[in-house]
């Protein structure tokens, strides 16, 4: 019969605590029956080895199977794709250790468990995370160690120990791989947010979708300036604008004549005749800064008008806008710099003005048509129209509430001369209708405004409840000039956000615990350091992409070529080799204690801080002798413990070590507990006050 | 503890009174085939000592007092012509016995204490270019003078290292003077002793106490000593090799004697001294002892890193 070789039983808990800690995020995130059958299959599994249960033959195991895959199916449609392909690895792996029993089992286990772990990755990145995952993994690992550890009886904890210091040895290549490894862009794109829903602005608008953004405290972006952070009232971040109003819903649209390329500039693309004009005009740029993103599973990118990237992917649209060429599906950083300049060069084209005015043609929100033809009518110019505008906003009823009452078929009339009560959304909408019903062509831009500073990193804070928009108009002589509506009927929302505005009208935009909060001081640090560490982590970290990579070798490589990347890497992992030589050549010419010396060596330790004078010279039975003298309620345990010391350390024939080892840790314990003094002090003080 | 050495200890206790620790040395020492050495003032039971353990273990026993004009013939023996049968005769000179009493050993000259140094070591004695095996076991007790008497060589370094140990007797307790002094004279005790142990039965336990263990700790421990006295800076010169083979050997047959079939580091510093204290010299040129008891409190028992 061949011989089989078996999992060690040492080596059980760490393999199954390890499959627990790899599946346990995926649990958390996964369908409601995967939570469930993952710790029963592995509580299974335990009492299978604790010889309750049998193992299952395959008549059980085989329905098993299907069941998950049939359960797979129902919950995601499929077995493919990163979501149902993690759901279903996770299942089936637990089912692998339903067979684990010959030792090649446990290695497919341990390496499952590893990809496991590393799939977590695919749907979170954060600190957390990724600690989480350093710590699954020294499990994981000492399982690992386990499985190869021939002597038996082993105490778990050692095989721990090991797998940690293993890991620890590990970190500082890992580092070196990290930095200097060439990072190659992915084969394919792997679609994992698929069902995630987009986050932040979407290409269209209708009243109640910027106030819905404004309930979320998410972080969209965080902005790190190279120089001085401009005032709230400047902080405009330009993300999208809507050019086309149906009535009720403004969306971002081009209009026919125009073609995409003559639209949007990338770099290494066709340079349209708009962008050479505004290259020409730009002075010197006015904010340096580097915008590190969140995911939102779409192209748009923010920055101050007029903005200038000089990343490879991302090019500027002729609404002045910075956009990306694929989605942002993870953390993505851009560097920017932005110009304050007039922008009327661009110039306005036929078409580009009808476009700008156009409004539905079947004659909705009459009333607020009228008034907007009467007043431009009886207006010096666009300029004043304008200004009355805005002013006819400051000084009428106007309130900035988050909770705005339902509009029927025309929005704006309803809005402008019945409820008067809306946000940034309303007041923007109905302002550019304002201004398209007067002739002048307007545009609602979307975007962020505002943003917290960071004293930690001095870097700026901008959360999904930031989201505003407002609007543009084309002034002859002038070009595109920015006019926030929002900011005539509540002046607050912009110069101190959100909060204070809606305070003022007495509202919060946080509701229940994350509200609640805010207002504590201590939460608020916390908060900001816990934003500094991320923000961290998203840019050293997370952003460290292929251009991240190229600029910080050549920093210190000056050009980077392959034959210099390789003699680098070279270099620090020689230097880490010999660091590692060294330290084993030191190790190895001190010999290590084993043991039962530690041992010792603690039960010593433990005397002298209770002050049992010790000297190295003596023999286990004078240390017992001495110690007795001090505390005798220790005596027995004492000569016990020296004899068990001596059998260890002396005697020839040793059996069951690992009964010993218990033995004498116990014993040391009991002697621990049993050092109490005595009513006399000690024995020479009673000798001084004898005499 | 063996029982037949325990016996053959309490009945030399009861000749040697109050000397407990060094008759048990002495045991020991003849248990690990060492050569004893006992230094002392005339009239401490030197002899005496030798004697009642020749006895106990029913040992061939020669005793010799040395002199200053003794000759190397006087304890080898001597070949005379025979007339009759026209040959040289050998005559067995004190030597060829089991235990050989060498009393006041430094009286004699250098040239006849080194007699003794082939007879000690290779435990055979060359006479007239032949070889002769010497009887087995075979032991020397040499009793000294210590050295600041008047009329006496100090031994040669190389014959020193041959003793196994030295022990001294010293002065007895009162007790045990008074004890002493009220009874009949000890040697006459000794002399009417009968044995506890044929010589047989002591060549057997002589083999038990090889096998008595030494753990790996307990060697590590005798080697920090050694080299301890190699690298301290205590000693004018270390402790040789022999020494160490000696002191594990020492240590072996005392726990043989205490009973046990393991050695312990209580074992080794009981025969620290008796073992080194006169093979090395302290570098400060103090007593001995107390540099076998520097060299005792400056080791760890058990390794501390």
């Amino acid at each position: 019969m061949a011989r089989v070789y078996q999992v060690p039983r040492h080596a059980f808990p760490w393999l199954l605590a390890g499959a627990l800690l790899a599946s346990l995020p995926h649990l958390w995130r996964g369908p409601l029956w995967l939570a469930v059958v993952v710790p029963v299959l592995l509580g299974w599994r335990t009492l299978i080895q604790r010889g309750v249960l049998a193992m299952p033959g395959k008549l059980i195991r085989f329905p098993l199977l299907l069941a998950v895959i049939g359960a797979t199916l129902y919950s995601h449609g499929t077995v493919l794709g990163p979501e149902a392909g993690v759901t279903l690895l996770v299942a089936a792996f637990a089912l692998k250790m339903l067979e684990m029993f010959r030792l090649r089992d446990a290695y497919v286990a341990i390496i499952l468990a590893s990809f496991v772990l590393a799939t977590t990755f695919l749907f979170s990145r954060d600190p957390l995370t990724t600690l989480y995952i350093g710590v699954a993994l020294v499990v994981v690992m000492a399982a690992l160690v386990g499985i190869n550890d021939p002597e038996s009886g082993v105490s778990p904890w050692r095989h721990l120990r090991q797998s940690g210091l293993m890991i620890l040895q590990a970190l500082p290549l890992m580092l070196v791989f990290f930095v200097l490894v060439p990072r190659m862009p992915p084969l394919w794109n792997l679609q994992v947010n698929q069902q995630q829903a987009k986050t932040g602005m979407s290409d269209s608008m209708s009243p109640g979708e910027i106030s819905r953004l404004s309930r979320q405290s998410g972080i969209a972006f965080r902005v790190e300036f190279d120089g001085e952070v401009p005032p709230p009232a400047q902080r405009y971040w330009r993300g999208l604008t809507y050019g086309w109003f149906d009535g009720r819903r403004w969306s971002q649209a081009l209009p026919p004549e125009v073609r995409q390329q003559e639209y949007l500039r990338f770099p290494n693309g066709p340079s349209p005749e708009w962008y050479e004009r505004l290259l020409a005009e730009r002075g010197e740029p006015d904010w340096r800064y580097r915008v590190v993103m969140e995911r939102t599973g779409q192209q748009w990118l923010y920055a101050l008008s007029v903005p200038f990237s000089n990343r490879q992917e991302v090019g500027l649209a002729r609404d002045l806008r910075l956009v990306r060429r694929t989605d942002i599906e993870s953390t993505f950083d851009y560097q920017v710099d932005s110009y304050q300049m007039p922008v009327a060069h661009q110039g306005l084209p036929e078409w580009e003005r009808r476009f700008y005015t156009s409004l539905p043609q079947e004659g909705g929100n009459p009333r607020a048509t009228q008034m907007a033809k009467d007043w431009r009518a009886s207006a010096t110019g666009d300029g004043a129209y304008i200004t009355r505008l805005l002013l006819w906003f400051n000084q009428e009823e106007f309130y900035y509430t988050l909770e705005p009452p339902l509009l029927g078929e025309n929005t704006v009339d309803e809005f402008l001369f019945r409820t008067r009560r809306g946000f940034c959304e309303h007041y923007a909408s109905s302002f550019a209708f304002m201004l398209r019903a007067a002739g002048i062509p307007a545009r609602i831009v979307a975007g962020y405004q505002g943003g917290e500073l960071n004293p930690l990193g001095n870097h700026l804070l901008v959360r999904q409840y930031d989201a505003h928009v407002w609007v543009e108009a084309w002034l002859p002589g002038q070009g595109w000039v920015e006019f926030d509506p929002t900011g005539a009927v509540a002046p607050t929302r912009i110069e101190q956000g959100l909060d204070a505005a809606l305070a003022e009208y007495g509202e919060s935009a946080l509701t229940g615990l994350a509200g609640a909060l805010r207002g504590v001081p201590l939460f608020a640090r916390l908060s900001l350091l816990a934003d500094y560490i991320e923000f961290g982590w998203a840019k050293w970290v997370l952003g460290y992409s292929q251009q991240n990579q190229l600029e910080f070798l050549s920093r210190w490589l000056g050009k980077v070529t392959p034959q210099r990347m390789v003699m680098a890497l070279a270099a620090v992992g020689g230097v880490i080799m010999l660091a590692m030589l060294l330290w084993m050549l030191w190790r190895v010419r001190r010999p290590r204690l084993v043991w039962w010396q530690r041992e010792h060596r603690r039960m010593t330790q433990m005397l002298s801080r209770r002050g049992v004078p010790l000297a190295p010279h003596l023999t286990s039975a004078q240390i017992v002798q001495i110690a007795s003298e001090y505390f005798p309620a220790a005596g027995q345990p004492l000569q016990d413990w020296q004899r068990c010391y001596d059998t260890i350390a002396y005697r020839k024939e040793i059996t069951e070590p690992m009964v010993l080892r218990r033995q004498l840790r116990r014993l040391r314990r009991l002697v621990g507990r049993r050092l109490i003094r005595p009513i006399r002090l000690n024995p020479k003080t009673d000798l001084q006050r004898e005499a | 503890m063996s029982t037949t050495i325990g016996r053959a200890i309490s009945a030399v206790s009861s000749v040697v009174l109050g000397k407990d620790e060094q008759i048990r040395l002495a045991v020991a020492c003849m248990l690990a085939r060492g050569h004893l050495l006992i230094e002392d003032l005339p009239g401490m039971g030197k002899t005496t000592l030798a004697h009642a353990l020749a006895r106990v273990f029913s040992l061939d026993y020669r005793r010799v007092q040395f002199t200053s004009d003794m000759l190397p013939a006087d304890i080898l023996g001597v070949s005379i012509y025979d007339p009759d049968t026209r040959q040289f005769q050998l005559r067995q000179g004190p030597v060829f016995a089991q235990l050989l009493l060498a009393d006041e050993v430094n009286r004699a000259t250098p040239k006849t204490q080194g007699a003794l140094l082939e007879a000690m070591e290779e435990r055979q004695v060359t006479l007239d270019g032949v070889s002769r095996p010497l009887p087995e076991p075979f032991f020397v007790i040499a009793t000294q003078n210590p050295v600041t008497q008047a009329g006496t060589f100090p031994l040669p370094e190389s014959q020193l290292d041959r003793f196994l140990m030295r022990i001294s007797l010293g002065y007895p307790s009162a007790e045990t003077e008074l004890a002493l002094l009220s009874g009949s004279d000890r040697r006459d005790h000794a002399s009417t002793m009968k044995p506890e142990i044929s010589s047989a039965e002591l060549m057997q336990q002589m083999e038990l106490v090889g096998k008595v263990h030494a753990s790996a700790d307990l060697i590590d421990y005798v080697q920090r000593l050694l080299a301890h006295s190699r690298d301290s800076g205590l000693f004018v010169v270390g402790l040789s090799p022999r020494a160490g083979l000696g002191l594990l050997r020492a240590a072996r047959a005392w726990a043989f004697v205490a009973g046990r079939d393991y050695v312990t580091p209580e074992d080794v510093q009981v025969v620290l001294g008796p073992v080194t204290a006169h093979r090395i010299q302290a570098s400060t040129g103090g007593a001995s002892a107390t540099s076998t008891q520097q060299l005792l409190e400056a080791v760890p028992v058990v390794r501390r890193s």
